[in-house]
């Protein structure tokens, strides 16, 4: 019975497994398209709830530099340009390369300037992602399309603003495909500002007045208008900065805040764009960076020029400068965020565009344009808020004014987003006032060098001079 | 052997010859016993009467012989052993008075015609069991000793090429036999014999032969099955119990350190239960990761247990911090430690290791295997009396080369001399230059040894093993349990405890047409470790205030100084535990259709489950921060396996020719979850995730499956010839559509050149020759499964915006990669001398890999550091192995038996197109060793300024030299590399008698990061109140004119041009240094207690020993262990003597 079992059905039966393997193979090893904690990129943007899972990491900001949220979390954009400029200074070890920055010592494998250069990529990626994500789409409307394309142009915009300010021209990356992506060449500047306006424009148009959604996150038209706004005036349009900055300021959403302790507030009345920053262990970045820790001195110093800068009275000086003594010295540091812990009492959110600089803004195109008094009156709101007189420039003057306005972004703006440094450097005034204040600046030191390994990645990409 | 158990018998009752037929089989050596006496013993109703009280045995035998003419056939001395016995009964059968006699006696026995058989406990020899024959010829099975079918043993007709073949379970049928054919009967491993056919023995006979001393026919383990060395044309190396059982190591392969040529074994500290590296023939892939970021890879062959892959293979089970987590180990490559897989596999359930290296020995498993393959066979239970075995064991632990440190007075002697050279006083400010808390605030004239206090006790281990196994010859078993302590030296509780149950069941039906396997592992493993870093602290300036109160909490602060970054008492209250779980089935069924064909199959499932806890309790932290945290990490690896085959063994014209076919399918699933607990209210609740008030989680999934279609054909010619082909197709889910599928084949052949008779004749004293080799290409998709495609994957660190969770994407996206492809040639001398007494092996071997699969670095433009492809790459490794056994002396009490093997391995970059414009151009040089280093050609000391010396590119000297290539602008050039230029092991055992004592070196030979390199790694003698190895002192330059120094001024401050020349060093020829080294790595010593001593007490034999591990080390490495290397604060290796005993009851 048993043997003929076996002949029967046992035997066959191995037989054909055997034998079927070859048939079945491609059976065997098929697996469903993707593991239970990962989705592929169609199932992303089926829907207009899971794309909003992607269009999420583009405003998170988290101090994790394996994820690519908002680009500057790790790579201390305020820090490297406030020592670069007449800002900071850089107290600790902790950090070898950032303490090139000073005196302009920067070379191509500078661990900061890497990450300066990298973290705006890894961000620019998801943002093209979406753009081809949803466009792609069958399961989204034409509408939300429309509205999470400019939304993404709008960031998309910032990161190349602050990238062709950092480097110069850079690689213009519009595309998820790396076979594209990894051949490019660094683009003209006028290309990159050239995108940088293609993407505001654009965005502008698509955009809703109101803000998509709570808070001021995600974009709106007059995000983009801000933006805007500051990227004709860094390319001297003085009329399109000074229109633009106009209807941000005359829309009437915004108004500065009475106290300065809290502008960088989460719902702040001036902000124009806020990023949220929460996260487990601490609140910002620069609240964490500049707040002195564990009984050491500051990391980072207000630099001398800074601080003189100051005028008496000015209550920013005390609102958004920290003190500490140590040795007898009072030592100051920027103090404008000022959680370190996420237990804080107050929430602090990143602030990227504020109204402030709109006034700023409008202010120095007014006095491009050869009004003087309209530009002062937009600097005397800025500093009726920190307490202080009205500027006594002449407003004949266009010098006069625009030296105003000049000091004025320099203590309302100071460590926020390299302000300073691009100020300087689009003014042409780095060399005279950086010349004078340092040692070692050379017009080179103006563009931070191309990281040496992405010139090995990417051999299309080529050396800023002097490096 | 047999022939002399003959020599002395004697037949009881009778002074006349033994009988004709018995004359007979005494001439062609065969003792006939009956296996089954049910099958042969028709005891007819006997009428026997005894009357007998403690008469010797062999009393009574003539009294049974008397009154039923049964003879007994036994051998004299034989009675010595047995004991009297007292008998009473009335008109019994024979049967049942043979088993009042048998009972208790170290004898069975057997009815065979009329005649009473004593036998061994062991099995029989040889039975003919007379009914149910063919007429015209015989049926048989051919075994082991221990009962164990010899599936596709030889039967041929003497002086003829005619014959057959033994099927799966060792029957054969052979037909048409005249009288008197004398057949031959022979297995690879065993010693042939004879038998003639009569009219007596025409029939079912059962023949058991014994395993062949000679250790080339000593069975060797292959992909799918079995060979002899005798016959291989593989290169295939083994490690038996007897070698592993010596070592007194918790982890199975460290036993095989220094035992095989060509496998590299490393362990990656001294922290019990730690992560131990293999490799086998060097390392075929490069760096894939991109180049400032990332460890190089480290190539590590496919394991396999009974059959089964093992899931977690080698990789570290740990996803946190602790002890054992350091990057510590540089195997030529810098590799993390962590917790091995194989801490939950107990040594002493392994019956044999065997390491496969070449084509013709891989090939078989395809992908994964191009890395070589090892298999781990764990024991079977033994037909026979049920044996119960027990070890216990207990060890001691010291670390085997401790770093000593600067004391009080001269580290303060450094400090301040530094402080002096820099022209900088000493200040209170911290992270700033002048920071001296241990100049200006800590007594200067305490003094604690904390390499001493770290490392410096004397731990306990214990180790317990309990087997029971025996069985029939149709169903045999073995169960056996463990249990190992293995104790840290280190202050605290910690310790790697291990619980295994071993179990293996074989069942063969009565027809022996059906074979069943059944394997049960079960291991638990419970590693308990302090928290990350906390090894490091040997360095603590050694006139560092207490960091205890005397209550027992922590100091965090003294006289108004923050020592929180000093306090080793909080690793100690952060600790990692971790659980592993291991479950290994394995089960082989086997059916013979006809003589010659089986079929079987092969499956198993593997589960491994880890858990892991840490703990961060608030009194572990400065108190200024209330923090609490805790981790719980999952690991689950599980491999499902199922391998069908068909095997067919004929007999084809001189030679045999055996078949196989087989089929592949593997099903590996990883689970991974990390949750992360913060804002605890209470310590005691971080056991709990329930209790944190913020928890942050990730998991993922990896599915793998794989199917593969395989064949292989062996033919063996005349006992001379052997060519053997392998063929398989491999189907993979790691790849996109269209690129699944693989093809890969091996070829090899033999040659006996000693079977002709003009070479035995021309060289009398060669007792064996082979030439062999083979040819063959593997694949590999060692990558990570789903990676053609683009993905999202949420991720829980992110914090959510406005509620919404975001998703990352994960990768770029290729669907153009597909399997790389190693080619591998190895052609292999075996010699033998002096009847096999000397064994001689040497290898030569080229394996070059090409199309690896990497990620190949991108421009970070593309949004990405890499992408996944196949690299343009090709990595060669060619070497020499040399392997020698020698049976020096072999006399009555004493001998004396030697091995020796050693391997050199050379490995380099075949080709790289367009290497200079890659992203690794900064890290190979074609032709050069993958491990090749790049850094500046270091001059020494700067006698006038005390700064190092470096060589520019234009060849002057300098302090600063420029970071990059040459190519680059830098003064870089190629300054050393990392190969192992030579490794082995010389091993010695020496019997007297009952004593033996085994002592075993392992050697190897490399360049390697020196303990200078560790000193200007990260910080600079002389500053940052950290201590440094006391062979700094007096070494470092003191002031001009100072030409003795090799060390360069001591500093104090990280910006001066002191400290950047100093930085430079570490990338400089400086920091290598040769690293030679041999070991003692095992010294056994044991006594097997006389048997007349256990006699009394049932026990069967009893051993007791003495196990060293690591006891002398002779080497030119200074500092840091030779082995490893590269950092001196890892946690030391261990020196392990370990004294225990084994008895057999």
């Amino acid at each position: 019975m048993k043997k003929i079992f076996f002949q029967q059905y046992i035997v066959p039966a191995a037989l054909l497994m055997t034998a079927g393997m070859a048939g079945s193979c491609k059976k065997l090893i098929e697996i469903p398209p993707s593991p239970p904690t990962e989705i592929v990129q169609s199932q992303q943007f089926a829907d207009s709830s899971t794309t909003m899972t992607a269009v999420a990491l583009v405003y998170s900001y988290v101090s994790l530099q394996t994820s690519n949220g908002f680009g500057y979390n790790d790579a201390k954009l305020p820090e490297a340009t406030g020592l670069s400029s007449d800002e900071l200074i850089y107290t600790s070890t902790n950090i070898p390369d950032m303490t090139a920055f000073t005196g302009y010592g920067l070379t191509n494998r500078n661990s900061v300037v890497a990450q300066l250069w990298a973290n705006q990529y890894s961000s620019l990626y998801p943002i093209n992602a979406i753009i081809e994500g949803v466009n792609g789409s069958t399961g989204l409307s034409a509408g939300f399309k429309k509205q999470i394309t400019a939304e993404m142009q709008v960031v998309r915009a910032l990161y190349y603003f602050n990238g062709v300010n950092l480097f110069g021209g850079v690689p213009l990356s519009l595309t998820t495909d790396y076979n594209v992506t990894n051949k490019l060449a660094r683009a003209s500047v006028d290309s990159v500002y050239g995108q940088i306006l293609t993407d505001l424009t654009s965005a502008k148009q698509n955009l809703s007045v109101d803000y998509p959604s709570s808070g001021h996150i995600r974009p709106n038209q007059l995000v983009a208008t801000a933006l805007l706004s500051r990227v004709y005036l860094y390319r001297q349009q003085w009329q399109q900065a000074y229109d633009a900055a106009n209807t941000v300021i005359s829309s009437g959403s915004y108004s500065l805040t009475s106290d300065p302790n809290a502008t960088f507030l989460d719902g702040s009345t001036e902000a124009i764009w806020q990023l949220p920053a929460t996260s487990s262990y601490y609140v910002t970045e620069e609240g964490y960076d500049f707040s002195p820790n564990y009984g050491a001195a500051p990391n980072y110093l207000i630099n001398s020029w800074l601080l003189n800068a100051f005028e008496p009275g000015d209550i920013r000086m005390q609102d958004w400068l920290g003190q500490m003594v140590v040795n007898g010295n009072t030592l100051y540091y920027p103090h404008k965020y000022k959680n370190i812990q996420a237990s804080s009492p107050t929430t602090e959110d990143y602030m990227i565009l504020r109204l402030a600089e709109q006034y700023l803004i409008r202010a120095e195109a007014s006095a491009e344009l050869g009004n003087g008094a309209a530009a002062l009156a937009d600097v005397n709101i800025v500093r009726a808020r920190a307490g202080l007189p009205a500027s006594t420039a002449d407003p004949a003057s266009q010098t006069a004014v625009l030296n105003a306005i000049m000091h004025e972004r320099q203590v309302e703006l100071f460590t926020e987003w390299g302000h300073r440094w691009y100020d300087l450097k689009r003014t042409n005034q780095a060399g005279t006032v950086l010349g004078a204040e340092k040692t070692g600046w050379t017009a080179d030191a103006a563009l931070y060098p191309v990281p040496v390994a992405q010139l090995q990645n990417d051999v299309n990409l080529k050396q800023n001079p002097g490096y | 052997m047999l022939l002399a158990a003959f020599k002395g018998a004697s037949l009881p009752g009778r002074k006349t010859p033994i009988t004709k037929s018995l004359l007979a089989m005494r001439l062609t050596g065969i003792l006939l016993l009956a296996s089954c006496l049910h099958l042969s013993a028709n005891t007819r109703a006997q009428q026997i009467n005894l009357s007998e009280k403690h008469v010797p045995l062999n009393k009574v035998f003539k009294k049974i012989t008397d009154q039923t003419g049964y003879l007994f056939v036994y051998r004299d001395e034989w009675m010595k052993q047995t004991h009297d016995i007292s008998i009473s009964v009335h008109n019994a059968g024979l049967k049942e008075v043979l088993d009042i006699c048998f009972k208790d006696q170290p004898f069975t026995y057997a009815i065979i015609d009329k005649m009473v058989v004593l036998k061994d406990t062991v099995l029989p020899t040889l039975a003919v069991i007379g009914d149910g024959q063919p007429a015209d010829g015989i049926r048989g099975r051919v075994a082991d000793s221990l009962g164990s079918p010899l599936a596709g043993a030889s039967i041929r007709i003497k002086g003829t090429t005619k014959g057959t073949q033994a099927d799966i379970h060792g029957d054969f049928v052979m037909k048409n036999l005249p009288q008197g054919t004398v057949l031959v009967v022979s297995y690879t491993g065993f010693i042939s014999r004879e038998f003639t056919v009569t009219e007596k023995n025409t029939g079912y006979f059962y023949m058991a032969l014994k395993r062949s001393p000679d250790e080339l026919d000593a069975t060797v383990i292959q992909a799918y099955g079995t060979t002899s060395r005798r016959f291989n044309v593989g290169s295939i190396s083994t490690v038996d119990a007897a070698t592993i059982e010596k070592q007194p190591v918790t982890n199975v392969m460290l036993a095989l350190q220094g035992q095989i040529p060509g496998l590299a074994v490393t362990s990656t500290s001294g922290v019990p239960g730690n992560t131990v590296l293999l490799q086998v023939r060097g390392q075929n892939t490069i760096m894939a990761n991109n180049p400032p970021y990332g460890l190089r890879p480290y190539d590590q062959p496919l394991i396999i247990i009974d059959g089964v892959p093992f899931a977690p293979q080698n990789n570290n089970l740990s996803q946190y911090g602790n002890l054992g987590s350091d990057p510590s180990i540089d195997g030529g490559i810098s590799q993390f430690g962590g917790v091995s897989p194989f801490a939950s596999i107990n040594p002493a359930d392994v019956e044999s290791i065997t390491v496969l290296r070449d084509a013709d020995a891989t090939s078989i498993y395809g992908t994964q295997g191009s890395n070589g393959v090892i298999l781990i066979t764990t024991k079977k239970g033994r037909p026979g009396k049920t044996v119960f075995g027990l070890t216990a064991t207990t060890g001691f632990n010291s670390a085997a080369r401790p770093v000593k440190v600067l004391n009080t007075q001269q580290y303060l002697q450094v400090r301040k001399q530094a402080f002096a050279q820099d022209s900088i006083t000493p200040g209170l400010i911290p992270y700033s230059a002048g920071y001296a808390p241990d100049l200006l605030v800590f007594d200067q004239d305490k003094y604690t040894n904390w390499g001493k206090t770290i490392y410096g006790k004397t731990t306990n281990n214990t180790d317990i093993h309990a087997s029971v196994s025996g069985g029939s010859t149709n169903n045999t078993f073995i169960l056996s349990g463990g249990y190992t302590r293995s104790n840290f030296n280190y202050p605290g509780d910690f310790s790697d405890q291990r619980l295994t149950l071993h179990s293996m069941l074989h069942h063969s039906s009565i027809d022996n047409r059906l074979t069943m396997d059944f394997g049960v592992d079960v291991g638990y493993d419970q590693n308990h470790s302090a928290g990350y870093a906390g090894n490091k602290d040997i360095l603590l300036p050694p006139n560092m205030p207490d960091l205890k109160n005397p209550d027992g909490s922590l100091v965090w602060t003294y006289k108004g100084v923050d020592v929180s970054n000093y306090q080793f008492y909080a690793y100690l209250m952060q600790p990692d535990n971790l659980q592993n779980y291991n479950i290994n089935n394995t089960l082989h069924l086997g059916y013979k259709i006809i003589s010659g064909l089986s079929i079987g199959v092969t499956a198993g499932y593997n589960r491994n489950t880890t858990n892991e806890t840490t703990k961060i309790p608030a009194a572990s932290v400065n108190p200024v921060y209330v923090y609490r945290s805790a981790q719980f990490g999952q690991n689950n690896y599980q491999t499902l396996n199922i391998e069908p085959q068909i095997d067919y063994n004929v007999t084809i014209g001189k030679g045999t020719l055996s078949a196989l076919i087989g089929g592949s399918y593997k099903k590996n699933t990883n689970y991974q979850q990390t949750l992360e607990g913060t804002g605890y209210s209470n310590d005691l609740f971080l056991g709990s995730i329930e209790g944190a008030s913020q928890v942050m989680a990730s998991d993922q999934t990896t599915l793998y499956k794989y199917d593969a279609g395989f064949a292989r054909l062996k033919y063996i010619y005349n006992q001379e010839f052997i060519v053997s082909l392998g063929g398989r197709r491999d189907g993979s889910s790691n790849f996109g559509p269209g690129r699944q599928f693989g093809s890969f084949g091996s070829v090899g052949a033999g040659w006996i050149f000693t079977q002709e008779k003009p070479v035995k004749k021309a060289l009398p004293f060669l007792s064996y020759g082979k030439i062999y080799g083979s040819y063959g290409t593997s694949g590999s998709d060692g990558i990570a499964p789903y990676s053609f495609q683009p993905f999202y994957k949420p991720n829980n660190y992110i914090p959510a915006v406005q509620g919404i969770q975001p998703n990352v994407p994960q990768n770029l996206y290729n669907p153009d990669y597909g399997w790389a492809t190693k080619r591998s040639l190895n052609i292999a001398l075996d010699l033998g001398f002096f009847h096999d007494r000397i064994l001689f092996n040497t290898t030569f071997y080229r394996d070059r890999e090409g199309g690896q699969l990497g990620g190949y670095p991108q421009p970070i433009q593309t949004g990405f550091g890499q992408v996944l492809q196949n690299l343009p790459s090709s990595v060669q490794n060619q070497g020499w192995e040399f392997a020698l056994t020698s049976t020096n002396i072999q006399g009555r009490d004493f001998t004396w038996k030697t091995n020796f093997n050693i391997a050199f391995n050379r490995n380099k970059l075949l080709g790289f197109p367009n290497l200079a414009s890659s992203p690794y151009a900064q890290l190979y040089q074609i032709g050069k060793p993958t491990s090749i280093v790049f850094g500046y050609k270091y001059e020494g000391v700067n006698p006038a300024t005390g700064e190092f010396q470096y060589l520019t590119a234009k060849g002057q000297l300098t302090s600063s030299p420029t970071y990059g290539l040459v190519a680059d602008g830098g003064d870089q050039v190629p300054i050393a590399d990392r190969e192992v230029k030579y490794a082995g092991g010389f091993g010695n055992t020496f019997t007297y008698k009952r004593l033996s004592l085994y002592v075993f070196f392992q050697f190897s030979s490399q360049t390697a990061p020196n303990w200078m390199s560790t000193l200007y790694g990260s910080y600079t003698p002389g500053n940052a109140n950290i201590n440094m190895p006391a062979a700094v002192f007096g070494k470092y330059w003191t002031g001009p004119g100072d030409t003795h120094a090799t060390l360069q001024r001591l500093v104090t401050s990280y910006s001066s041009q002191y400290a950047r020349s100093a930085s430079s060093f570490g990338l400089s020829s400086g920091a290598y240094s040769d690293d030679t080294y041999a070991r003692l790595k095992t010294l056994s010593l044991s006594w097997s207690l006389p048997e007349k001593l256990l006699k009394g007490a049932h026990i069967h034999d009893l051993r007791i020993y003495c196990n060293a591990q690591n006891l002398l080390t002779f080497t030119n490495y200074k500092v840091a262990d030779p082995e490893t290397f590269n950092d001196y604060t890892t946690f030391p290796v261990q020196r392990i003597v370990a004294f225990g005993l084994n008895c057999n009851f």
